[in-house]
């Protein structure tokens, strides 16, 4: 009895793949006969081969994994034995793949344009599942996120648990939540609803806003509460974000004016002297910033990712050395005469702008992006913390840090303060008033330098960039009183804000108007500035 | 520093001026004299001395200045063109190129009326005392001056430029307005009108040197002159300083403004670069180079700056900057008060001491 | 006549330093009052505020029980009939020395006088400052003690009812220091105050009807130039030291 048992098993068990495959080969079978049919099959086929890719087994898949793509390219052949695929070597059965020849009273089956659209997708679906390199993976899910919400559900799953590359997982696992939300059970597409809020920017808010023509929305009152939520949880992300990024934007342009405006504070506190070169001293930093990357990449380019920490020092010493050259030659002749040296310094800057156009050209620079200041963080909503504008920011606060602290713990910043407040007094008390001048002169053009320095990831750099910067530079001076740290900071915290928020508004040449009228606004109110040292008649 | 360098070099100018002139009116009635294409540069240079004026009459005698004169200047360029340009339209019935450029068939609505000239007249005095009026009156009232007035007038040259430079302003954008084809009903590119219009540049200039010497040596002037020195003594000896500085003020602009009017049919294009701050910061060199607080200073700085200028674009136009920067640097030191020194020979040793008197008054 | 300058309370302040403390002060018509103190003591800011160059943080001024000075513009002041000689000579260096006193008597935009009355009173001015032979000289070519005068001139033009004298007699020689004397007493008038800050002790003890000594702001002691001389806290605070 038993030994019947076991055979009886063993004869099931033999026949089983047999049966089995009978019936693969007859899903088979069905599905090529089905290719060959008319467009309402062919329609269907192309139906089941994206139900392949899903359900199917791994044979399956792979066997389908050429067929779709093969009918899409006109290189199947229908004839009396079935079909076959043309390929350059010969012709393959479409069932058995094994060759055989193709009669030549084989047609090939010509695709609706329904139907081509079908067959891209399963030729896509099928890429996702069995397709070996990512690249070609990527591809097909960028075909298949157009039709997210008509795909089988268990396909993308599927896929995201096959899925190797991480960074095409993530993007896989958001078309799956996509086509989530299309899914006919509610719980699901409340679940997909909440995962799709918790990371609120602008094509969550459209994903969900589409879904309030959906039919649900209006029958189902759960379903209706979660998209209204959802809603509101990601509009709020959104303007979370928004918020973020203009405050952002403004701080890191606040960074630039403040170190283009804190040289130029200092000096016209100390000698009453306004320096229209102010702009060109910020050019030739960035210029020195690019020099020392040239010369890097030449003898040592393996450290050329650094030239921008390296060329801190360079750019400060020669923009400074340039401000001392000039203060010695030039403007220690015009102290008094404030509106001599404005010309004198224009003239100063005419000759800068020139020399460096006929040395290197007109055209802006290029720079390396080195890694630390490439790229940045997604924090909420559309806002991205990027690296460039963190640095521009850090080192505008480190200036800060050494200005202040050279300004209040330095002997030299002590003399500075004493001439600025009183030039004859601090005289008498034996300062030597002219070796400050020419020191703080050195100090504010060697700022510009750095502010150069800063911008050169940010902004454009050529022979005319200083202009954009003086203008700007001045109003913050003007408004926030002159001479003083505090004033600057805040003058350019306020400017630099103010512009950012105007200019998606009403553009970049509104704000500056407004700007400008909030000045000479606020002028007629305070004429000496936020924060000006007030002092009697003398 | 006495209010007119002498009677006598004031004379000698007026005399070359109404000369010049008269050389004009000649080479228009007879083909003796000048060609159309120095009578254009003249023309050119005599409007380029009328503006000078107008900054000295505020720079040079009431201590007040301004780096945006040329919005002033580009005001009544501006308004000019657009009457030129209308008017041609009228005659010729040929639409303006930025027009074409920009796909319009007609005129903006603020057009309307500008192929009339005292009309367009009329629009250019109105601007011009209305942007100087309101922005004199808020910055002498905050009692605003010095360097920060200095900066905030190219803040604002600059902003007018930016918004120049927009092309749907109706104003001819970045590329400007061009094609000036009658004026006054005359074809603008004749020898005669050419040369005519050069003529009415110098006389304007004559008379406006006229005008200018009038008003500084009546009681306005001496007011001005006060106004300069100490603004403060003045004030507490009963006098509204701030309306005497308003009236000048918004006088020098619309002789700036005059003088843009003369400029741009001569020119025969006006764009947004009228307006940069780079412009408006020559004019004030122009007026320190020939020496401030002279009117003859101010003209003959204007002319011999301008000319240099025209004969380097031909000849060697990349050295033009260069030479500018360095004849400033070397009257800002050398020359404290122009080439008005150079003839009463008061070189200024740099490293010697200078007189304060002549420093005083720039410490507000 | 009356009070002249009636000083109420007034406190002016220059960021968190105070130059006058809640001070009152009272000058009438026909009074010399001389106004001395140590340096820092705060009597040029209170002719700063009187002129109306200085806004008080707090206090009232009025001239001649009309004239609001807190509220009024330096030239509405100045019209009341308030005239001020700065302490460092504030003149025109581009005006000539007649075009100084012109200006000076007609006070104003508007003309005042006539033209032969103006002519007269010029000649007048120019006389008593002892500047007649230099009137058509430019200021910028007088001497230190000429533009003294000639501001001390421009200022008289206008037969000012209330004259604010700030250290007329500093940098003159002896001789030109008579001179002020007898110039000080040629012009007390019954309705004239006249308000002189000096440190010249002599000069104020043969000009002044009576003292007010200022101390950091505050009135320390007032009354005459003798009983000042005499005050323990005036020697200890100023004259003594």
């Amino acid at each position: 009895m038993r030994r019947l048992l076991v055979a009886v098993v063993f004869v099931v068990a033999a026949c089983a793949p047999t049966l089995l495959s009978a019936a693969e080969a007859t899903d088979r079978a069905e599905l090529i006969g089905k290719l060959c049919g008319d467009t309402a099959s062919l329609g269907d086929a192309g139906r089941a081969l994206t139900g392949i890719a899903a359900d199917g087994s791994p044979d399956d898949r792979a066997w389908a994994a050429q067929l779709a793509r093969a009918v899409i390219d006109r290189k199947l052949t229908c004839d009396a034995k079935g079909a076959a695929v043309v390929l350059s070597e010969g012709s393959l059965d479409a069932l058995s793949r094994t060759p055989r020849t193709v009669s030549e009273a084989g047609r090939t089956p010509l695709l609706s344009l329904k139907n081509r659209a079908l067959f891209e997708t399963a030729d896509a679906a099928l890429a996702l599942r069995t397709a070996p390199d990512v690249a070609r993976r990527a591809a097909a899910l960028r075909t298949l996120e157009r039709q997210a919400s008509s795909l089988p559900e268990h396909l993308l799953e599927a896929a995201v648990g096959q899925e190797s590359d991480p960074a095409l997982k993530a993007q896989m696992m958001a078309v799956a939540q996509a086509a989530a939300l299309n899914s006919p059970d509610p719980a699901k597409r409340i679940a997909a609803l909440g995962r799709i809020a918790a990371t609120p920017d602008r094509r969550a808010l459209t994903q969900v806003r589409a879904l309030l023509a959906d039919p649900a929305y209006a029958a189902n009152p759960e379903f209706k509460h979660a998209v209204d939520a959802a809603t509101l949880t990601i509009s709020r992300g959104i303007a979370v974000g928004d918020a973020l990024a203009t405050l952002y934007s403004g701080l890191s342009f606040a960074s630039i004016l403040f170190m283009a405006a804190i040289g130029l504070a200092v000096i016209f506190g100390l000698m009453g002297v306004i320096n229209l070169a102010q702009g060109e001293l910020i050019m030739i930093g960035a210029y020195i910033t690019w020099l020392v990357q040239e010369v890097i990449r030449q003898f040592a380019p393996s450290l050329l990712d650094w030239y921008l920490i390296l060329a801190i020092p360079v750019a400060f010493v020669t923009t400074a050395a340039i401000g001392i050259g000039l203060e010695a030659v030039l403007l220690r002749h015009l102290y008094r005469r404030p509106l001599m040296s404005l010309l004198a310094t224009w003239a100063v800057s005419l000759f800068l702008t020139n020399l460096v156009r006929v040395t290197f050209g007109t055209q802006n620079l290029n720079f390396v992006t080195p890694f630390y200041v490439t790229g940045g963080v997604p924090v909420i909503g559309d806002f991205i913390f990027t690296w460039n504008r963190m640095f521009a920011i850090v080192f505008a606060i480190l200036t800060l840090g050494i200005t202040w602290g050279l300004m209040r713990l330095t002997p030299l910043g002590l003399n500075i303060r004493a001439v600025t407040q009183n030039r004859i007094m601090a005289g008498c008390l034996g300062i030597p008033v002219r070796r400050v001048d020419m020191m703080a002169f050195g100090l504010g053009s060697g700022l510009a330098g750095l502010a150069g320095l800063a911008l050169a990831p940010i902004y454009s750099v050529n022979p005319q960039m200083g202009q954009n910067f003086i203008i700007d530079s001045f109003m913050v001076v003007v408004l926030g009183g002159v001479g003083t740290i505090v004033g600057t900071v805040v003058a350019a915290l306020g400017i630099g804000q103010v512009n950012v928020l105007i200019e998606p508004l009403w553009g970049a040449v509104a704000a500056k108007v407004i700007v400008l009228l909030m000045i000479i606004a606020f002028l007629q109110w305070r004429p000496e500035g936020l924060f000006a040292i007030k002092g009697r008649r003398k | 520093m006495k209010p007119l360098a002498s009677h006598h070099a004031f004379s000698i100018l007026l005399a070359a001026v109404l000369a010049v002139a008269l050389l004009l009116v000649i080479s228009i009635a007879t083909p003796f004299g000048l060609s159309a294409y120095v009578a254009n540069t003249v023309g050119q240079l005599a409007a380029f001395a009328v503006l000078a004026l107008s900054l000295d009459l505020i720079w040079g005698y009431l201590g007040i200045l301004s780096l945006g004169h040329g919005l002033f200047f580009g005001i009544g360029g501006y308004v000019v063109a657009m009457h030129l340009l209308k008017h041609s339209w009228q005659v010729t019935g040929k639409v303006p190129d930025f027009m074409q450029f920009m796909g319009w068939s007609e005129f903006p609505f603020y057009w309307a009326g500008f192929g009339f000239f005292p009309y367009a007249l009329l629009v250019a005095v109105a601007v011009t005392l209305l942007i100087s009026g309101v922005f004199g009156y808020v910055s002498f009232r905050s009692r605003v001056g010095g360097v920060y007035f200095a900066i905030i007038t190219q803040a604002l040259v600059y902003v007018a430029m930016l918004l120049m430079f927009r092309n749907d302003t109706g104003f001819g954008g970045n590329n400007g307005m061009t094609g000036f084809a009658v004026v006054f009903g005359w074809p603008i590119e004749l020898k005669s009108v050419v040369i005519a219009m050069s003529a009415v540049s110098v006389l304007v200039l004559g008379m406006i040197l006229l005008g200018c010497r009038l008003l500084l040596e009546s009681r306005f002037g001496i007011l001005m002159i006060a106004t300069r020195d100490d603004e403060v003594r003045l004030r507490t000896l009963g006098y509204e300083t701030l309306r005497l500085k308003l009236v000048v003020w918004c006088l020098s602009a619309l002789i700036a403004a005059l003088a843009g009017m003369l400029y741009v049919p001569q020119v025969g294009i006006i764009n947004p670069r009228l307006l940069s701050p780079e412009l408006s910061l020559e004019i004030a060199v122009w007026v320190a180079i020939g020496g401030r607080g002279h009117l003859i200073g101010a003209v003959i700085g204007a002319v011999l700056v301008n000319a240099v200028k025209f004969w380097l674009s031909a000849a060697a136009p990349e050295l033009w900057p260069f030479i500018l920067s360095g004849l400033i640097v070397l009257v800002v030191l050398v020359f404290p008060n122009g080439l008005v020194d150079l003839a009463k020979l008061k070189l200024v040793r740099p490293m010697g001491a200078k007189r304060l008197s002549s420093e005083t008054t720039e410490l507000h | 006549m009356g009070v002249a300058l009636l000083v109420d309370t007034v406190t002016v302040e220059f960021g968190s330093f105070r130059a006058v403390d809640a001070l009152s002060l009272a000058v009438d018509f026909g009074e010399v009052r001389a106004v001395i103190g140590p340096n820092g003591a705060g009597k040029t800011t209170l002719l700063d505020v009187v002129s109306g160059i200085t806004r008080p943080k707090q206090g009232r001024v009025i001239f001649d029980n009309a004239t609001d000075i807190t509220r009024a513009s330096e030239a509405a002041i100045a019209l009341a009939g308030v005239r001020r000689k700065f302490q460092k000579p504030s003149i025109f260096e581009g005006l000539s020395v007649h075009q100084h006193i012109v200006i000076g008597t007609q006070g104003g935009l508007r003309r005042s006088l006539a033209q032969g009355a103006l002519v007269e009173r010029v000649d007048e001015v120019l006389d008593v400052v002892g500047l007649a032979d230099l009137a058509h000289r430019s200021a910028s070519e007088l001497a230190h003690g000429q533009k003294q005068w000639l501001e001390i001139g421009m200022v008289l033009a206008s037969n000012p009812r209330l004259l604010m004298l700030d250290e007329p007699v500093a940098g003159l020689t002896e001789e030109e220091t008579e001179r002020t004397v007898a110039l000080v007493r040629r012009l007390k008038r019954s309705d004239r105050a006249i308000v002189v800050v000096e440190h010249d002790m002599d000069f104020v003890d043969r000009i002044a009807d009576r003292v007010t000594v200022l101390h950091e702001g505050r009135t320390l002691f007032e009354g005459s130039m003798a009983n000042a001389r005499a005050d323990e806290r005036v020697v200890d605070v100023y004259l003594g030291r």
